[in-house]
């Protein structure tokens, strides 16, 4: 057992702006993390997708900077840096070296500050054809490339903020006008909705002293702030999609709505999945995979959220000849056989172990403990949850998390998309034995410098 | 309010990759190690020279499916009961094959390092190869087979090694193996295999992390001073350079019907490390023309023309010989406008380069560095990388100290030898490469024809 305690330092600037800084001075690097209390559950209808097309205009200049230049001036002093939008928030980041710190700041405050100067009609319909292809490329031409969308849709109810995805439709997106661009930037983007985080060759002084000169004039937004959702239930009855097409397995996902992030409930909820679905030794792994054959591989994750309701979800692919409804009757018996008995001691042991090893691995860098930082001090309020995730799930007890599966995961309650290969078809196809499968490692086009994470749009 | 100025920047402090220390254990096994307060995770990673080409050529495939199936199961354990005693210590495994040979990767969180390494011990000294196991993973590797040929990206690598190398060599093929000769492996081929290779002659095993109050020799040395050595000595790296097709130089569309965007990759014979005039002028060759959104390549097709979300080029060496390679995906209607603005731009290095270019390069490459290598497991992925390379970390300071003088005639000079390797700007635009498109061919067969960029075949999947 490590004992996690990274130091934390926070100041509030007049402006609102909240300032934390975890000092770390192992490596010449600071890395600098803004998340901005806007996602795509702010959006309205008829306008999905704004908050991540918005996201990619901050690379598009601002009052004194030139379009591209954000990039180029940060990369030319060493630094690393994206952006990505989700359901929760909006957020910018860069890793650069201690001597650039002030130039990254300088940078950030003035498109967070002064977007508006240089936002054009050109800039705004070249990133929107650029966010098209970023959908095409990582939804439209991907096999199973939609089915979070389809999870999200299947799950939440129509007028729920997570019922449609960050990446929004194409009509949406041609929709959006220079307008709603200067709208949306004046209802969202202002110091009192932001949290700067700065992890690493920085005292909090330096931080603080530096934060304010940068940002110190950013007026305050009016910011219009909606109360959060109510908790949703769980589904009063199972509901299921199908895509019936061209996928090389039958796949099955079987979602459920969870309590909101970080609640006892929720985490309760989280060693739940892992027991059944998120480990190699879980439940379903070893009942589909390893004893009755029926499926190639089981994943199991859960999504926090904070706007009424998260999310959880099994993932099953299917081996060929398997009959899918056994498959899924089967995940539907082993978590009813979890909610009747819980876990056991190794079970426990294990989602400990594990979660502890891949917390330290998340932390292990710093531009990922500052985005973890920001993530729960502008969501959850506690950016000192870092150094305590572990020992709230440590503290989950065998029967907190088959009563969390009982109330949360009850199959009765079970949204269900499932991605079928489309027989009809193959049944036609000759058997190919030359077929090529597998790019040579040198080949591999997958660890581009902007190849995505699967749950957030980038900018690039 | 007042404008705030903008900001000078101090230059960094000079910067080298974190010494580690070296000791050869009387098996064949060299330990590095790498102390890095902070890192609670531990890294270790093992490459050992195993060679595809040592596949038997109708069980092509067997060493990746021996390497998924080595912690499936040991003398002691049945592969349930391993997956549990792994996971009750929070360790993260994997093992694969690649061209450098054999990876096996191990996460632990330092405390249970030593627990770890008698899990190691057992996984690569006493795997049981279950019939079951094995059996399993092949059915696995197949189902894969078939996803990966799905994925447009996937299927463009397939059929750029199948273009790219000469027929006859391991490289021209998957290296997890194809539907035909996976179907036929066996456990009896997988624990033939692991017999014969996996031994401890000619490894390297790198331990990276907070070592403090640790004595890692001791616990290396403990779990695995009694690994067989093996008949024989073995060099740490593999020599053979793969040969390639006589015939490379042309274009391959494979066909999607109804597809909304086009997949590319291009490329052609590139450097290793040991390339006169240095290795350090490459990286930045391949960051000015495809390494960020403002590389020549994004700076049009992104920025200007909204045809992509993004491709990327990049040097790739082997331990003899590389490849340079770009990809990316655009959208369908701009697929033969797109693939003549890439070779446009990936030949436009012959006109030279500006001294802005060079210097952004050199300056992100160089400044990253730190930042690139705070971490356990790229200090561990990086030491076990240039082991497996015939070098050590050593390479990757002198590099970077070798990068910081690169200028401008530096960048033509590489540039110009790569393309006469490669036959670039030989014949007439697009001579030298291998290009391979993924995407409708009957949309896009005539305009792509009609640029004059080379031959173009027609591939169709059944």
């Amino acid at each position: 057992m490590t004992a996690i305690s990274y130091p934390l330092a926070e100041r509030t600037l007049a402006n609102g702006l909240r300032v934390i800084v975890s000092e770390d001075h192992t490596v010449p690097n600071v890395a600098v993390n803004l998340w901005v209390g806007v996602g795509s559950r702010h959006e309205s209808p008829g306008r999905t997708g704004l908050a991540h097309l918005f996201e990619h205009l901050m690379f598009q200049g601002s009052r004194n900077v030139a379009s591209g230049e954000h990039f180029s001036a940060l990369m030319d002093e060493g630094a690393r840096l994206n952006a990505t939008t989700w359901f929760d928030r909006t957020n910018y980041f860069e890793t650069v070296p201690t001597g650039a710190l002030e130039l990254a700041l300088w940078l950030e405050a003035d498109r967070h500050g002064y977007l508006l100067d240089a936002v054009t009609q050109d800039n705004l319909d070249n990133q929107r054809d650029v966010v098209k292809e970023e959908k095409r490329q990582r939804y439209d031409n991907v096999p199973y490339g939609s089915a979070l969308i389809d999870i999200y849709a299947t799950a939440f109810p129509e007028d729920h903020p997570y019922h449609h995805p960050t990446i929004g439709s194409m009509e949406d997106l041609d929709a959006a006008t220079l307008d709603d661009v200067h709208a949306f930037f004046r209802a969202h983007y202002g110091p009192n909705n932001t949290v700067l985080t700065l992890v690493g060759d920085v005292t909090p002084e330096e931080g603080f002293t530096a934060a304010e000169t940068y940002f110190g004039g950013l007026p305050p937004i009016e910011l219009q702030t909606r109360e959060r959702h109510q908790q949703l239930p769980p589904l009063s009855e199972p509901v299921r999609l199908d895509r019936v097409g061209d996928v090389p397995n039958d796949r099955i996902y079987v979602s459920f709505r969870l309590p909101v992030d970080t609640t006892p409930d929720y985490l309760a909820c989280q060693v739940a999945v892992d027991v059944l679905g998120g480990l190699a030794s879980s439940r379903l792994v070893r009942r589909l995979v390893r004893t009755d054959e029926t499926a190639v591989s089981v994943g199991g994750w859960t999504m926090g959220l904070v706007d009424g309701v998260g999310l959880g979800t099994i993932t099953v692919d299917v081996s060929v000849g398997a009959d899918v409804e056994q498959v899924e009757a089967a995940v539907c018996e082993e978590i009813r056989r979890f909610a009747d008995e819980g876990p056991d001691d190794a079970e426990l042991e294990s989602v400990i172990a594990d979660t502890e090893r891949s917390w330290l691995s998340a932390l292990a860098s710093i531009e990922e403990r500052a985005d973890h930082i920001s993530h729960h001090a502008l969501l959850t309020g506690d950016p000192a949850y870092v150094n305590t995730f572990v020992d709230r799930i440590r503290a989950v007890t065998a029967e907190r998390a088959r009563d969390a599966a009982a109330a949360w995961l009850d199959p009765a309650s079970r949204a269900v998309v499932r991605y079928l290969s489309d027989t009809s078809k193959d049944a036609d196809q000759p058997d190919d034995t030359d077929r090529p499968d597998r790019p040579d490692d040198s080949t591999s086009s997958t660890d581009s410098p902007d190849s995505p994470d699967k749950d957030s749009e980038e900018a690039a | 309010m007042t404008a705030v100025a903008r900001p000078v920047v101090a230059a960094p402090q000079p910067w080298a990759f974190p010494e580690g220390t070296t000791q050869d254990l009387p098996n064949g096994l060299r330990l590095l190690t790498y102390d890095v307060p902070g890192q609670y995770v531990v890294s270790v990673r093992l490459g050992l020279p195993v060679s595809l080409r040592d596949e038997p050529r109708e069980r092509e495939g067997v060493a990746s499916i021996m390497a998924r199936t080595l912690d499936e199961g040991t003398a002691e354990h049945t592969a349930e009961e391993f997956a549990r005693l792994l996971e009750r210590k929070g360790v993260s495994f994997g093992a694969g094959m690649g061209d450098a040979g054999l990876s096996v990767d191990l996460d632990v969180v330092k405390g249970n390092l030593e627990p770890a390494l008698d899990l190691l011990r057992q996984i690569l000294t006493e795997p049981a190869f279950p019939q079951a196991e094995v059996a399993r993973q092949v059915r696995t590797r197949l189902a894969e087979i078939e996803q990966e040929r799905s994925v447009a990206a996937h299927r463009a690598g397939l059929e750029f090694v199948r273009t790219f190398y000469a027929p006859d060599d391991r490289s021209s093929r998957p290296t997890g193996g194809t539907r035909e000769t996976v179907s036929s492996i066996t456990r009896d081929d997988v624990a033939a295999f692991h017999a014969e290779h996996v031994v401890a002659a000619g490894g390297t095993i790198v331990v990276a992390g907070d070592l403090e109050g640790l004595d890692v020799p001791a616990l290396v040395e403990g779990a695995l001073g009694g690994w067989d050595k093996g008949p024989r000595e073995r060099e740490r790296y593999l020599q053979h350079a793969a040969a390639l097709a006589p015939d490379r130089g042309r274009i391959v569309l494979v066909s999607r019907p109804g597809s909304v965007q086009t997949e590319f990759v291009i490329g052609a014979p590139g450097p290793d490390r040991s390339v006169d005039g240095g290795w350090a002028p490459y990286p930045v060759l391949g960051f000015v023309l495809g390494g960020s959104p403002n590389a020549r390549i994004d700076a049009v097709l992104r920025e200007e023309k909204g045809y992509t979300y993004g491709i990327r080029s990049s040097f790739r060496p082997r331990r003899r010989g590389g490849v340079f390679l770009t990809s990316g995906s655009v959208r369908a209607d701009s697929t033969a406008e797109s693939l003549r603005l890439l070779v446009e731009i990936l030949e436009s290095g012959r006109n030279g380069f500006t001294d802005k270019e060079i210097r952004s390069g050199v300056d992100f490459i160089a400044k990253t560095a730190p930042g690139r290598y705070a971490t356990a497991d790229t200090i561990a992925d990086e030491a076990v990388g240039m082991a497996l390379d015939g070098r050590t970390t050593a390479f990757t300071t002198d590099n970077l100290r070798d990068l910081a003088t690169v200028d401008r005639s530096r960048v033509e000079a590489a540039y110009a030898r790569f393309a006469d390797g490669a036959g670039i700007g030989a014949g007439g635009p697009g001579a030298g490469w291998t290009i391979v498109m993924v995407g409708d061919a009957s949309a896009h067969l005539e305009a792509v024809e009609a640029l004059g960029l080379g031959d173009v075949t027609v591939v169709t999947d059944a």
